[in-house]
């Protein structure tokens, strides 16, 4: 178990350095994604406080829970590209072929197809984020305690594992029918829609977001949870969401390999 | 004239082989639209009037929005800086056609086909969420909204497809950075996001000198009656000021372009 795990840990740590001495090859690209990424976050950053800060509540959560809200869901975003990028490049090995060649590896596939093509560029914007929210904790913009960090911890590893789910998933539609790209960029849009608190969404909305694509476990629970404004019934239900997704995906996935046609090999 | 018709059409028929790309590109669309929507619907639960905007002119902003985005936003020009950076451009040059021609029959094709989508997905979206829409009675009102929409269309053209130029002088496959950083500066200060004239009143007057308000906030705004004639006939001016310059820079920066262009890749 251990050898396996270190194992893993090598390939992991040899294709990240590759993934980053990539990008930074294009330095000036680089530079500009970063600069689009972070002005991005600190528009809508600046809409919340513009808007919020106006109003004073947004569907019963102050300014500064909403604040947090948003940079929960930026931490758990970044967190699920920085990890499984590779879900970008896996459209090109579908239809190369080139799958063939990870699938006849002594390493999981899933894993060198998702998790080993690192973004420097997610990897630069997550520490200072993380920064942020524990300055932002600190100084006590929003009540919590330290129960409620342990369970932020928790739903927030809970609410990756569902991510991954969701990209095995995806996988698995690529490899039957090729198409990756819409289905993650439609996957990332409607996970979007948990920049604010999902409460706000009105009902059909929340349940769909709730229940059929769970944004709410994804973005708004661990926030919640920090806060002590979710109850354990829901606590439970997000670890049983994700753990029933997980379990769909993988069984997706093997569906999904025995229909690969190994197409341009 | 008839061969930009083609191109046109061409580009029509590409839409129809690759369909499930261009619905699911409109789904996202949808849901970019719920998440404004829905976020302005709750902060008008407890108020009636937020930043001199009472419901249902936000929400027709927020609508019209998604509505400029299909007919003036939508854009194929993104693709010049590739195609300049494979050495694809060497093929349109031996070809009895102009560039910006060619891109922009190709531009009207995406709005066509965006609009066609548009118009059913709004009909769906009213019916289903029944929101408070302003309703415009003024023809003069209607009629400078939709000649502001008309040199809208071709600003955006003629600065995007500018940023897709700027490709001549950056090495190879760099050009998907800065049109991503484009795209968030253009969202922003359009008012892709919320109507500019909410932002402190400094910044906002120094926006207003900028191209991007013109493309989405003007026109909104003057469908919204929120503007008297002076400052309609002020924005057309800054419009047409960058309008002038813009298609003046396409000009010089084709030909500067083209005398550093090394077809790499082909």
């Amino acid at each position: 178990m251990l050898k396996s795990l270190k194992k893993y840990l090598k390939v992991w740590y040899l294709m990240t350095t590759a993934s980053f001495s990539s990008f930074l090859i294009s330095r000036f690209a680089a530079v500009v994604l970063l600069s689009g990424k972070l002005l991005r976050f600190l528009f809508f950053l600046f809409f919340l406080y513009l808007l919020v800060g106006k109003t004073k509540v947004l569907g019963g959560y102050t300014l500064n829970q909403v604040v947090f809200f948003f940079l929960t869901f930026n931490l758990v975003d970044i967190l699920v590209q920085l990890f499984l990028r590779g879900i970008y490049r896996f459209r090109s090995l579908v239809v190369s072929g080139d799958l063939d060649l990870i699938l006849v590896r002594p390493i999981n596939t899933l894993f060198r197809s998702l998790v080993c093509w690192t973004d420097l560029l997610d990897f630069i914007t997550i520490v200072p984020l993380i920064i942020y929210l524990i300055i932002f904790l600190a100084n006590g913009q929003v009540a919590f305690s330290p129960i409620g960090i342990l369970l932020y911890l928790l739903l927030i590893l809970n609410a990756f594992v569902l991510a991954l789910a969701i990209h095995i998933i995806v996988a698995g539609v690529g490899v039957i029918t090729y198409e990756v790209d819409n289905a993650i960029w439609l996957y990332r849009d409607i996970s979007s829609m948990g920049r604010i608190p999902i409460d706000v969404y009105m009902e059909p909305v929340r349940s769909l977001l709730t229940f059929v694509l769970p944004v709410s476990v994804l973005m708004t629970f661990p926030a919640k949870a920090l806060m002590g404004l979710l109850s354990w019934q829901w606590m439970i239900f997000s670890f049983l969401i994700s753990g029933i997704f997980l379990w769909v995906s993988l069984r997706f996935w093997k569906y999904a390999l025995t229909r690969y046609s190994s197409a341009s090999s | 004239m008839k061969k930009y018709i083609q191109v046109l059409k061409a580009t029509l028929q590409e839409y129809f082989i690759y369909r499930l790309n261009f619905v699911m590109w409109r789904v996202r669309s949808v849901i970019q639209l719920l998440l404004l929507y829905f976020l302005w619907l709750v902060i008008f639960q407890k108020n009636q009037v937020v930043f001199g905007y009472d419901k249902s002119q936000i929400l027709t902003y927020v609508l019209g929005v998604w509505a400029l985005r299909a007919l003036v936003l939508s854009t194929r020009t993104a693709e010049v800086g590739g195609e300049i950076s494979r050495g694809d451009l060497s093929l349109y040059l031996l070809r009895p056609i102009s560039y910006v021609k060619y891109w922009f029959s190709r531009d009207l094709a995406d709005k066509i086909f965006n609009i066609g989508f548009f118009i059913v997905e709004a009909v769906i979206l009213v019916f289903l969420l029944k929101p408070p829409l302003v309703f415009q009675t003024n023809l003069l009102l209607i009629f400078c909204t939709l000649f502001s929409i008309f040199i809208g269309i071709f600003l955006l053209f003629n600065i995007s497809f500018l940023l897709g130029l700027s490709t001549f002088w950056a090495p190879e496959g760099e050009w998907g950075g800065p049109r991503f950083l484009f795209n968030i500066i253009l969202d922003f200060f359009s008012g892709g996001l919320f109507p500019l004239d909410i932002l402190p009143l400094l910044l906002f007057r120094f926006l207003q000198i900028l191209p991007f308000p013109y493309l989405l906030f003007f026109p909104l705004n003057i469908y919204l009656g929120r503007l008297n004639t002076l400052q309609i006939f002020q924005g057309y001016l800054i419009m047409t000021f960058w309008l002038i310059v813009s298609t003046w820079l396409i000009k010089i920066v084709w030909q500067k372009g083209l005398r550093v262009y090394s077809a790499v890749g082909r």
